[in-house]
This record gives C-alpha cells, sequence and structure tokens, in this order.
C-alpha cells in the first residue's frame, strides 16, 4: 500500500492543477496562471534534462539551445511563410493546388518603420480583395519540435567519444554559438529587437461552451499542461521499457554495457533526439505564449535555473525534476513580495535568488538526489531492505539445517 | 570445432609494441589459462578480441565470423563475453536490473517472466538471490565480482574472458566462482582466464598461454607450461639478467 503513495499523491497534484484555473478567481488570476504556465514550460525543459542527464549521464548544458530551435523554428516559419491565393510578384513564392506559398524577403529589424516586406507591399496593392492565411501556429510547433529533435540526433553523434566535462563543455559551446547566431543575423532573427510569433490560438478558443481570446490565460495553461502530461508519459514509457534500462547502464559504464551488447551509440543518440525534441516543443508553445523571442532565451543563467530546478527536484527522477520545477518556479515568484522587519525593507526580488542558491548548496552537499525523489524512493522501495534481510537469514538457517 | 582463431594479431601504441603477432586457437569448450608478468599484454589482448580497441594488423574470427573490426555491443551479441580487471556492475541499478540488461540486449528471452526466472536461477546459483533488489553499490567486492558474473551467464557467450575473477574474493566466494566456470564449461563455452593467481589457474586449467613483453612464448598443458624455460625466465628472470644486476 505504502508503494501507492507516491503514484496517489501524484494524481491528486494532478487533479489540482487540472481544475486550478477554474476555481481560482482571486485579482491576480492572470499573474498566477503566467507562473503557473511558465513552471509547466520549466517542468518540461527539467524532466527531459533529468532524462538526459539524470538518467543517461550526457550531462549537457545545451538544453536551451534545443528549446530555442524549437522556437525560433516556428517563429520564423509563421513569420516568413504564408499562403496567397494570388501571387505577389514581388516574394519568392511557388505554386501548389492553386494556391501559392509565399516566403517573405527578410528585411531586419526596419520591418515595421522604414521598408515593408514584399508580401505587405503587395497587400497595400490588394487592398481587402485577396486574403492572404499565416500558416498554422501547430504546424510551427511540430517543425520546431522535429528540428529541435533532427539538431539533437545531430549533436547526439558529435559527442559520441566525449564524456564527463568534455560533453558539458561542447553543449555549452553549441547553446553559445546558437545565441551568437541568433543575435548576428538580425536581417533574418532581428536578433536582440527579437521575433514577433502569433499567439497559440491566433483566432481564440472556445471551450466547454466558453470562449476565450487569443491572449487569454486558460488555453495556453491547458496546452502547456498538456504538453508536460504528454513529455512525462513518454518519459515514464521510455524509463520502464529497456531503452530506460539501457540508458541507465550507459550512465554507469558505457563500456560494461557496450560488452554486455547494449548498442551504446544508438542509445546515446536517441536519448538526445528524444528529450531534446521535448525541450524543442517546450520552446516552441512557450514562444507562440509570450509572443516574442530573443536570444536572451539561450542566456546561462536559464541553463542553470534548469539544471538547478531539475537538482533540487531530484535529477535522477524526471517526475521529481518536473515537480520541483513547477514548485520553484512558484515560490521563487511569489517571493519576489517584499516586506518589511523591525522598520527595514528586504528586497525580496534579489534576496529571493539568494535563497534559490542557499537552497541549491544544501540539496547538493546533503540531498545528492534532491528533495523530492528520496521521497518517491523511500516509499517505492519499501521494504526491500527487509526483504534483503528475511532472504538471507531464510538462507543461513537453510544452511545451517 | 574451433570457437576463437587469433592469427598473427599486433597492436602497437604509437612506439609501444604490446601484441607481437599473437597466434593461438581456442578449439571447442576448452578451459584455458592466460597468464603472464605485468605489463605482458594480457588485458590489450583483451580488449582486442571484445572490439574496445581495434588491432594494428591480425585477425579474430569467433565460429565463421570475423569479429576483429566489430565494435563491443557485437562482438558480444556474436557470442564473446568478458569480465573486467577491476568489477565494472552497474552501481545504481539492482542486482536483477544488471542481470536485465545483457538479457534485452541479446534479445534472447521471450518475455520479462521468462528473463525473471532465469535471472533468479542464475543468482541463487551464485547464492546472491537474496540481494536481488538491492543496488549493486550495496554489494560487496565479491559479491559484485559474482554478479558480474551472473551477467555473463544471461549473454550466454561461447567464449568468455574472464579477467582477473579471483582478485580479492573470499575462499567461500572462490568455491562459488570455481563452480561458476564449471557451469559454463559444461554449457559448451570456452572459457579464457587472465590470473596471477597461479594455484587457481593450474588447478582450474586444460590448457595454458603465457605472454610476454606482447609474445605468446608458451601455449600448452599446464604442467608442460611450468617446465617450460621460457615461463620460468619470463616469470623469474635469466642468470644473465642477474648477472647484468650484479
Amino acid at each position: 500500500m505504502k508503494k501507492q503513495i507516491p503514484n496517489l499523491a501524484g494524481g491528486m497534484f494532478l487533479i489540482l492543477l487540472l481544475v486550478f484555473p477554474l476555481v481560482y478567481s482571486k485579482g491576480d488570476y492572470d499573474y498566477i496562471m503566467h507562473i503557473m504556465i511558465t513552471g509547466f514550460f520549466y517542468a518540461i525543459l527539467a524532466a527531459s534534462w533529468s532524462m538526459l542527464s539524470g538518467y543517461a549521464g550526457q550531462f549537457s548544458f545545451g538544453h536551451m539551445g534545443f528549446m530555442a530551435i524549437g522556437a525560433y523554428t516556428t517563429g520564423l516559419f509563421c513569420h516568413y511563410f504564408y499562403i496567397s491565393p494570388e501571387p505577389t510578384g514581388l516574394c519568392t513564392e511557388m505554386g501548389f493546388f492553386g494556391q501559392y506559398l509565399i516566403v517573405v524577403n527578410p528585411i531586419g529589424v526596419t520591418s515595421t518603420t522604414l521598408t515593408q516586406d514584399c508580401l505587405r507591399q503587395a497587400m497595400d496593392v490588394w487592398g481587402d480583395t485577396v486574403k492572404v492565411t499565416p500558416m498554422p501556429v501547430f504546424l510551427g510547433i511540430l517543425l520546431g519540435t522535429i528540428m529541435g529533435g533532427f539538431a539533437g540526433f545531430l549533436v547526439g553523434m558529435l559527442v559520441l567519444r566525449l564524456r564527463a566535462a568534455y560533453l558539458a563543455l561542447f553543449t555549452l559551446g553549441f547553446s553559445e554559438i546558437l545565441k551568437a547566431t541568433i543575435s548576428a543575423e538580425i536581417n533574418i532573427t532581428r536578433g536582440q529587437a527579437g521575433l514577433e510569433l502569433p499567439p497559440l490560438y491566433p483566432d481564440g478558443i472556445t471551450l466547454l461552451g466558453h470562449y476565450y481570446g487569443p491572449t487569454a490565460k486558460l488555453p495556453p495553461y491547458y496546452t502547456m499542461l498538456g504538453l508536460l502530461l504528454i513529455c512525462l508519459l513518454i518519459l515514464t514509457w521510455l524509463a520502464r521499457s529497456k531503452f530506460g534500462l539501457f540508458v541507465r547502464a550507459l550512465r554507469e559504464d558505457q563500456d560494461a554495457a557496450a560488452a554486455l551488447g547494449v548498442n551504446t551509440v544508438r542509445y546515446k543518440v536517441l536519448v538526445f533526439t528524444v528529450t531534446c525534441a521535448m525541450a524543442a516543443a517546450a520552446g516552441a508553445v512557450q514562444g507562440h505564449y509570450v509572443q516574442i523571442i530573443t536570444p536572451n532565451m539561450l542566456f546561462l543563467l536559464q541553463m542553470s535555473l534548469v539544471v538547478a530546478m531539475a537538482v533540487i527536484g531530484g535529477i535522477e527522477n524526471f517526475v521529481a525534476a518536473a515537480i520541483g520545477a513547477i514548485i520553484l518556479q512558484v515560490v521563487l515568484e511569489l517571493l519576489r513580495n517584499s516586506f518589511v522587519i523591525g522598520g527595514v525593507e528586504v528586497d525580496m526580488t534579489i534576496w529571493r535568488l539568494v535563497i534559490f542558491g542557499l537552497l541549491l548548496m544544501i540539496t547538493l552537499r546533503f540531498f545528492r538526489n534532491g528533495l523530492i525523489a528520496p521521497i518517491i524512493a523511500f516509499f517505492g522501495r519499501e521494504g526491500v531492505a527487509e526483504e534483503t534481510v528475511a532472504k538471507r537469514s531464510a538462507g543461513s538457517q537453510e544452511a545451517g539445517s | 570445432m574451433i570457437h576463437l582463431k587469433v592469427t598473427n594479431l599486433h597492436k602497437r601504441f604509437g612506439g609501444n609494441h604490446v601484441l607481437k603477432g599473437v597466434n593461438f586457437e581456442v578449439n571447442g569448450p576448452e578451459l584455458i589459462g592466460l597468464i603472464g608478468p605485468n605489463g605482458a599484454g594480457k588485458t590489450t589482448l583483451t580488449n582486442v578480441l571484445d572490439g574496445a580497441i581495434k588491432p594494428t594488423s591480425g585477425t579474430v574470427y569467433l565460429g565463421e565470423e570475423r569479429i576483429d573490426q566489430l565494435q563491443p555491443y557485437q562482438v558480444a551479441r556474436a557470442g564473446l563475453g568478458r569480465t573486467f580487471q577491476v568489477t565494472r556492475s552497474f552501481r545504481r541499478m539492482t542486482v536483477l536490473e544488471n542481470l536485465y540488461v545483457p538479457a534485452l540486449a541479446m534479445g534472447n528471452t521471450s518475455g520479462t517472466a521468462e528473463m525473471k526466472e532465469k535471472a533468479m536461477d542464475v543468482l541463487e546459483f551464485l547464492t546472491i538471490d537474496h540481494l536481488r533488489n538491492e543496488f549493486a553499490q550495496a554489494l560487496s567486492g565479491g559479491q559484485q565480482k559474482l554478479l558480474e558474473l551472473g551477467r555473463l551467464l544471461m549473454l550466454s557467450p561461447d567464449v568468455v574472458i574472464l579477467d582477473e575473477p579471483f582478485a580479492g574474493v573470499h575462499p567461500r566466494l572462490m568455491e562459488v566462482i570455481y563452480a561458476y566456470i564449471r557451469r559454463v564449461n559444461e554449457a559448451g563455452a570456452a572459457i579464457i582466464i587472465i590470473s596471477h593467481q597461479m594455484d587457481s589457474i593450474f588447478s582450474l586449467s586444460d590448457r595454458l598461454l603465457v605472454l610476454n613483453f606482447g609474445d605468446l612464448i608458451a601455449d600448452g598443458p599446464p604442467d608442460e607450461v611450468k617446465n617450460d624455460p621460457a615461463v620460468i625466465e619470463a616469470y623469474l628472470g635469466s642468470d644473465d639478467e642477474e648477472e647484468d644486476a650484479a
């Protein structure tokens, strides 16, 4: 029965998350919902990073890079590709099934001020006579996920022979190069000015008979939560299959695993592909939710935050890492409120980070597998020690008789 | 029936010629001891045989299959299993999970129930079945050696290389290892044992291979090899060397 406690607690936590937006009604609804959506976003990153680093032992510092690949793929796709019933005669375009795929020419950060792009010029001429259709957001997210997975596959192939610090440095280098490239290619990515994305549901959405507009918080809440649950289900399925067993063997001793018949190359590349695709999917959805992406999303501090969330939750348990990320995100945001002690105002916008750092240090020093994972393990491995002692005693008695 | 055929095997690391044209065959389920002083090339030979490092030249056949250019996992699947000089169990995985890894990698079980049954049979034989759900890191050094041997049983190999299986093992566990070696051998697998424990090697082996500075200097029955002047010289040094040292 005790073994079921983590499952029961998890189920209750999930129900709480599902009903929360329906029952919460305070004035700060949008703010709290934003914190939760961002928490789910970090939970996907922490859980997938936990599978990559905690389960498979591939200590990557490039996870935010793959997240950015997802965000920028869908961002660029939605920014530059359109479908029109008429050719513009100005843009790069390709006819198919009586429609035209329009590729808008990149004009950098001046598009809304000095120069219009080719499509806007054509639309000015057309007036309201031609209806140009933007690309479906879900298709952009799907493309972003695929691109992130493909990039993970390539990086996985490149780091086959790298371990420990070398792997961490390589992936960090990858992330930094990506950031520099996005910053430098202002003409295409708009650099630090940021790339605007359409909202997750550009035309709004009707849920349970209620219409929610493009900026409503509830639809992205359930979308990000749904994505988190899908990722956790996939990770659980993988962890319980031979994939999970093999990647853990890979973490423990790559050479020994290979000597026992495990195709280490395949599983190393696979774990990179799957987890990076998840990070990319999270980045793509988050990009459409916040509607603007910049190279700053690749800051090392962001990666450190994901690592810290996974470490505090429990690096070797992706569910613990995800729960840790949600709780930490909520706590970090709620700690922003300053307060007064003895007439002295404590500015928590700074002190909360000090508390966070201290929590991380204490976790690393005293709780190597995080704060949540050991609780799950405590219930999950209940009775193992007693079983060992009982069997050993029985064996001794048999030998003695 | 030839299990393993090693022909003119060379391995160089820069200017260090570690294996100098090693030739031998393993015919059927033999029990072979591989001995030699430190630096003789025993572990390098093992690493070349299991695909961890590629030979500079020469060939290795396992049955009809050439294996010297294969990856370690392919060599394992072809039927050659090994243990390591320093025990390399999967420390943060349970004892049962340690055994499931080779079983699933080989795909030689038809289901979880059969796999678990086989694993339990192996653990009972090795007298560590009571530890099945413990993490491998909770096991003693000797028990971890047994676990490593158990993993090989799940692999069901045709040729087994045991690198220092008796090092640091309690005499009672040594008996279990002896029984293990006999069981694997009786099941039809050829076994190559690398050890510095001469008593064990001489009592177990049908045949001895002696490596010295990368040369295979002796190959024959233990009694014959024991009295081979080249072997005595490799282990004890020659009179000339003693005179030079003096």
